[in-house]
């Protein structure tokens, strides 16, 4: 699952992803991150057997969990399929269908924003 | 042979044969051009690209007390009023005048606007005279309530374009789009094998008085655009750069916002989506031929967007089929591509064109005059003062470093010889880095004592055969007061600072002033 993970400035010193990974042995994708002393958030894909229960550990220790079900959505009204964003996209999460429509994969999108910065007719939202 | 009143009369009938671009290019591989010039009448061609070549002319009537409007802005965006009193020009790629705006609303997004029956705000200034007495006007307008808008877009429609690629290692923002550092993507604007001026390349059929599909309603070409040029490499006949270029006029109270679209290219300014489909009467085979062209067949050049000169090296050549499989290959690696011009809409105005022709509700023209097809070629603007290259530039011994100079001697370098950068260098000379005052007040605070630590390693530069304007364009875009000057070797030989340039202006307008 995708998640953004908000840390309160008192828990900051605590190696907390490290133990979660050791314990549960869970893949943890860092996608985005904002950390400083007065606290952060971070974007990230978590993905193991034992996914759901690394979750409450992390939780119980003082991380904000907030799962996302989106992380980028194509404004179709406003797209014109141009394509510029096509080439920008770090990991190729934008495509063209048969007709030259063009679609972004939220699975695969890592949410950098790049795309919604470039894009001439401002048509990429991207969920924070 | 075919004339043009002979399809007519067939479109008349309902029983012409309408094919796109596209199918005529299988049609013509299948049956070669002699059949298909028997078999089909017309051919549909379309594309959906950013033309900042556009514009209208727009004409508000006269108020009471009349006016002669010497300044015009509608939404915040300025018009050109040197014309009668209440006639103005908007033009798509004028930026906002709000800075807070700036490229994010600009002319293409008026004329966005007025299309879509908005109601936008124009704002005159006058000085007055005998017969306007009025001074300003405040007032919303809509298209409906114009006595005309004309679109006259004075380039569209490029015959084929240059794709574009950045060697740097900045990220570079163009009119052709975002183009990542060090060959990172590809970007290209024609439709290939759609495009009308592609299907018709020495303009056989094409001229002034063609009768074309203009953003949703019927438009005139009124003649070749600006850059018209002809004497261009060519291959399969077709252009490998940019040549032929479209006057275009069309009526923007008809005209359809679904084929129309304002834009902004990140970081370069406002541009105009515009749709445009021609179409190509098959008069005899050797036109069936021209319209059969594929995109494999038309070639094109990868040109770097890292020089920003007139004349940008290419990279290497290349074709449409190539670049709309989405990657190509550059020294070895492979690189994503971007269209920029919308192929969906462009296949979607050809199938308009041809849908239109066969209810037989667009007729086609013959042309007063064919495009001119040879003898135009492009001539540059040479500046009478040429540019002032780095290396012409008056500067000091350069002073420099060593990684591993002691903070506080740098320090008194910087005081001794009243300068603010000290280039970095290894025992040859070679540029490791640069150093401010900022950077030594800052390592005295926090007690750092080498200079590796506080030199900033990704340094800027100039280098000794640029102009002075590129050089001050990158000190204003990276915000930086001063950078080394290199030669090929990046040996440090001079620097470069904010106040120099600010000099060499002063002299500049010194002379002019002279020379009056």
């Amino acid at each position: 699952m995708k998640a953004w993970l908000r840390f309160l400035p008192s828990i900051i010193g605590k190696a907390i992803i490290s133990e979660a990974i050791k314990r549960y042995d869970i893949e943890f994708n860092i996608l985005r991150a904002h950390i400083t002393p007065r606290g952060g958030k971070m974007l990230v894909e978590i993905s193991g057997p034992e996914e759901k229960e690394s979750i409450k550990f992390i939780e119980e220790q003082g991380i904000e969990v907030n799962p996302i079900i989106r992380v980028v959505k194509k404004d179709k009204d406003k797209c014109i399929d141009c394509g510029a964003c096509i080439s920008l996209c770090p990991v190729k999460a934008i495509k063209v269908e048969e007709d030259w429509t063009v679609e972004i994969d939220d699975q695969i999108c890592i949410g950098c924003g790049f795309c919604a910065k470039s894009c001439p007719t401002k048509s990429i939202i991207l969920f924070e | 042979m075919k004339t043009i009143d002979e399809i007519n009369q067939k479109i008349k009938n309902g029983d012409a044969v309408v094919v796109t671009a596209s199918e005529m290019t299988e049609i013509v591989a299948e049956n070669g051009p002699e059949e298909a010039a028997r078999e089909v009448d017309v051919v549909t061609t379309g594309t959906f690209g950013a033309m900042c070549s556009s514009g209208a002319f727009l004409n508000f009537g006269h108020s009471d007390p009349p006016i002669k409007m010497a300044r015009t802005y509608i939404n915040g965006v300025e018009l050109y009023s040197g014309l009668a009193a209440v006639d103005a020009y908007i033009g798509a790629a004028q930026p906002n005048k709000d800075p807070e705006i700036g490229l994010d609303y600009g002319g293409a997004h008026v004329i966005e606007d007025l299309i879509k029956g908005e109601e936008v705000e124009l704002v005159a200034e006058a000085y007055g005279t005998d017969c306007y007495p009025l001074k300003h006007v405040e007032t919303l307008i809509t298209l409906d309530k114009l006595n005309q808008a004309i679109m006259v877009n004075p380039r569209n429609c490029y015959q084929n374009y240059a794709v574009a690629v950045n060697s740097t290692d900045e990220t570079l923002y163009t009119y052709m789009g975002t183009l990542l550092p060090n060959y990172g993507n590809v970007t290209y604007s024609s439709a290939g094998e759609l495009s009308p001026l592609i299907n018709d390349p020495h303009f056989q059929t094409i001229g002034f008085g063609t009768r074309v599909f203009l953003c949703g309603t019927e438009g005139y070409i009124v003649g070749e655009g600006t850059q018209h040029s002809t004497e261009v490499e060519r291959k399969h006949g077709v252009p490998t750069t940019s040549a032929g270029t479209l006057m275009l006029k069309g009526d923007m109270k008809k005209m359809n916002p679904e084929f129309l679209r304002a834009a902004t290219m990140p970081n370069y300014g406002p541009t105009l989506y515009v749709g445009v489909g021609i179409p190509i009467p098959i008069l005899d085979e050797d036109i069936a031929a021209s319209t059969g062209i594929s995109d494999e067949e038309i070639t094109c050049k990868i040109v770097d967007y890292g020089v920003p000169r007139r004349e940008r090296p290419v990279v290497k050549e290349t074709n449409y089929k190539e670049l709309k499989s989405g990657k190509i290959e550059i020294e070895g690696v492979e690189v994503p591509t971007s269209p920029l011009s919308s192929l969906k809409k462009a296949r979607i105005i050809a199938e308009e064109l041809k849908k239109l022709i066969e209810k037989s509700e667009f007729l086609l023209t013959s042309p007063i005059y064919r495009l001119p097809s040879r003898g135009y070629t492009l001539r540059p603007l040479e500046i009478r003062k040429p540019s002032i290259l780095v290396r012409e530039l008056e500067s000091k011994p350069v002073i420099v470093t060593r990684p591993d100079e002691n903070i506080k001697d740098v320090a008194r370098k910087l005081v001794e010889n009243n300068i603010n950068h000290i280039p970095v260098v290894d025992e040859k000379g070679v540029l490791q880095g640069i150093v401010t005052s900022w950077d030594i007040a800052d390592a005295v605070a926090k007690g750092k004592t080498s200079l590796r630590d506080v030199m900033t390693r990704r340094v800027i530069i100039a280098r000794e055969d640029e102009p002075v304007e590129v050089v001050a364009r990158r000190i204003d875009k990276y915000d930086i007061s001063g950078l080394p000057i290199v030669d090929s070797n990046n040996k440090v030989k001079g620097i470069i600072t904010a106040e120099d340039i600010s000099r060499l202006v002063g002299k500049k307008m010194g002379r002019g002033g002279e020379s009056i």
